[in-house]
């Protein structure tokens, strides 16, 4: 299929090689590589990518073991936490009170007096 | 280029050879990766992705002090330390560490059991605690492991033990509110899916992990009010020991919520070693489970029901013979002869005479007869206003729901309702008692008995629970009266050992058994039932003593008790006198 401009458009140089789907700069290097040295290059990217991919998974798990060991300071805080309370109310508990050298220095009341507003 | 072989050449054989073994490698990865994919990536989860269980804490059980709630059952850390005999060096020393440090939890041949080089595992301690179990690791032995669990500790030993239950060897509850509340305090365990190393250590890769916290047991506090529960143990414990009866039981009960602020019961049980109750009995919590026929604390609501519906008065009289006729049959007021012929229905309740009861239930009839109208009246009180002989719901275990037959039932005749007039002929619970008698003194209100009295949320803050709305057994007045009568009686009788300046009131019970489908007077359970408080009753206390082949009276028995205890409450509750 052939096409053909109109005879309206008047646009730059650039547009005009736009319109005939051509690189507006051109640029030739001199290294030439084959596909033997593409190849490699591709590789050599996959390559480079898995590494990357595996240093960041490495990095995550890295995180897992940091989690888990706060995890078991935290379940072990728990543990003497709840140990204390058990001492505590043992400590406070009625019977200990009662059987405490303070309770036991104690006398009971003689008499309550009480004043009428 | 274009590669050429020739037909028969050897490289020609060999590209053919290299791509078939090619095909035939294609052919087994297809039908191991795409056809197989499901049973090997199932193998390889089953290999790399743990499931592990967070389990969720057992709630805590609270007690009031006052109004802050104190620890009743808690639980604990405890470890297990077990031995791999085929790994264990040095056994001497192993044997002087876990002797040295874990003491009487150490089992006894611990010799033999290191010495059982068949065996992988060998328990040689059990229930020692987290800081005995960090001293033996330290001593770095090898063939030495640890296994940690949950046990319930119990701070104030036996208290309220009945009420309480406990949690057997499965982690259920067993018995009171353990038993009764088991999926509340239970909670629910959490589940954790996840990719694992070797040493299972969750690792976030992965897309199928799941992480769902454990929902921790609710922490109820209860309404029992520890000191109340102490006093009322050990006043129960003097009485026992004073009138030498082998069973006791005591409820204290504020009136104006139904809140039971007291359960005790002897004999009772260490809910930490229920593993050495030799009698299963001990387990049951009598105040719900056993119920009895009440006896003469039912002429309280018998009074109420005459008075409320409008037939006597307190001051109402009638001729005591000393017995009555019922349908042919003699019933005897049962405590002698005294205060024969006309008296007021306040005497017959200071003195405890079953012929006056019996003449309120003939007065509810025709006036001489205890008529279906009176039965069905008497029946309507007791079971549909003052719930006696039906469950209550309050949260313990083995609740029983007594028995109040119907007037409709063959057995439930003019004769069976003379009884049940002074209180015999029917079986209730302490509680079903004790909460009809706070609805008299209560102004008629009755208010469902619980034990419940709120919870700890996660935060630690008690959230008390409204009180439920009060249903209505008898109208104020009525009210107002029967727990005059009761005080005038108390005055009558046992006043003079009550505080000064408070208002007590109270009943005898003294009720004969059941033996072999006879009444038998030669076993007989005394209880008292009575309240006490300053302008309002602030308490309902509830005492009851029993024994094989013992003669128990309800005044001589049981109302020591409940004069120790009532004296007490007054000082505990720092009611001012009146006037």
């Amino acid at each position: 299929m052939s096409y053909q401009r109109t005879s309206q458009y008047s646009g730059s140089r650039r547009q005009q090689n736009w319109s005939r789907n051509q690189n507006t700069v051109a640029f030739i290097s001199s290294v030439k590589l084959g596909p033997v040295a593409h190849t490699v290059l591709v590789a050599l990217m996959i390559t480079v990518l898995g590494l990357i991919y595996l240093t960041q998974a490495t990095r995550a798990t890295s995180y897992d073991y940091e989690a888990q060991k706060i995890d078991s300071q935290i379940a072990d805080l728990n543990t003497k936490k709840s140990d204390l309370e058990v001492e505590n109310a043992r400590l406070t508990a009625l019977e200990t009170v009662k059987n405490s050298s303070v309770a036991r220095e104690m006398t009971t009341a003689s008499g309550t007096a009480y004043v009428h507003e | 280029m274009k590669l050429e072989l020739q037909k028969g050449s050897r490289s020609r054989t060999l590209a053919v050879l290299v791509l078939g073994i090619m095909a035939i490698f294609v052919v087994r990865l297809f039908y191991l990766q795409i056809i197989q994919h499901g049973y090997y990536s199932g193998l390889a989860d089953n290999e790399q992705i743990k499931r592990l269980t967070i389990p969720a804490k057992r709630g805590l059980i609270y007690a009031l002090d006052g109004n802050k709630p104190v620890q009743l059952v808690m639980n604990e850390t405890v470890y297990t330390v077990f031995a791999d005999p085929q790994t264990t060096k040095d056994d001497s020393t192993i044997i002087d560490v876990i002797r040295r440090i874990a003491g009487g939890n150490a089992r006894s041949d611990l010799q033999g059991l290191l010495g059982k080089k068949d065996s992988r595992y060998q328990i040689l301690a059990t229930k020692i605690t987290r800081t005995q179990a960090d001293k033996i690791k330290q001593e770095g032995l090898k063939g030495i492991g640890f296994q940690q669990e949950s046990q319930r500790v119990y701070p104030e030993g036996s208290l309220a033990a009945q009420t309480l239950g406990f949690v057997d060897f499965s982690g259920n509850g067993q018995y009171g509110v353990e038993g009764k509340l088991n999926n509340r305090l239970l909670g629910h365990d959490g589940l954790l899916q996840s990719v694992t190393d070797v040493s299972d250590v969750p690792l976030t890769i992965g897309n199928r992990n799941i992480n769902k916290p454990a929902v921790n047991g609710d922490n109820i506090v209860l309404s029992l009010d520890r000191n109340v529960q102490s006093y009322a143990e050990q006043a129960l414990a003097a009485g026992l020991k004073r009138t030498r009866a082998t069973n006791g039981s005591v409820i204290v009960m504020d009136p104006a919520t139904g809140k039971v602020m007291a359960m005790a019961n002897l004999p009772s049980f260490d809910p930490a070693n229920f593993g050495q109750v030799q009698n299963a009995a001990d387990f049951n919590n009598p105040t719900v489970a056993a119920p009895y026929e009440p006896g003469s604390d039912m002429k309280t609501l018998t009074m109420a029901v005459g008075i409320d519906k409008g037939v006597v008065t307190p001051t109402a009289t009638y001729n005591n013979l000393g017995y009555m006729n019922v349908d042919g049959i003699t019933v005897l007021n049962g405590v002698g002869l005294g205060n024969l012929g006309v008296i007021t229905l306040q005497t017959a309740m200071n003195y405890s005479l079953n012929s006056g009861f019996i003449t309120v239930a003939e007065r509810l009839g025709d006036g001489s007869n205890i008529t279906l109208q009176a039965r069905n009246t008497m029946y309507d009180y007791f079971y549909n206003k003052f719930k006696l002989g039906q469950v209550s719901g309050i949260q313990v275990t083995g609740e029983a729901p007594g028995t109040v037959i119907p007037p409709t039932s063959p057995q439930g005749n003019a004769v069976r309702y003379s009884n049940m007039a002074f209180g015999q002929g029917l079986d209730v619970t302490m509680l079903q008692m004790s909460a009809a008698f706070s609805s008299i003194v209560n102004g008629g209100q009755y208010h469902v008995p619980t034990i419940l009295a709120g919870v700890l949320n996660t935060n630690g803050v008690y959230i008390p629970q409204s009180t439920a709305a009060a249903q209505t057994t008898v109208s104020r007045s009525t009210a107002d009266q029967v727990r005059e009568m009761t005080h005038v009686a108390r005055g009558t009788l046992f006043g003079r050992n009550d505080t000064p300046g408070y208002e007590v009131g109270g009943k005898t019970g003294t009720s004969q058994t059941l033996i072999d489908g006879n009444y038998n007077n030669s076993q007989t359970v005394g209880t008292y039932l009575g309240y006490g408080g300053d302008s309002t009753p602030r308490y309902v206390i509830m005492v009851q003593v029993s024994g094989k082949n013992m003669t128990l009276e309800g005044g001589r028995d049981a109302g020591p008790i409940f004069t120790d205890l009532s004296n007490w409450m007054i000082d505990y509750l720092k009611l001012q006198p009146k006037g």
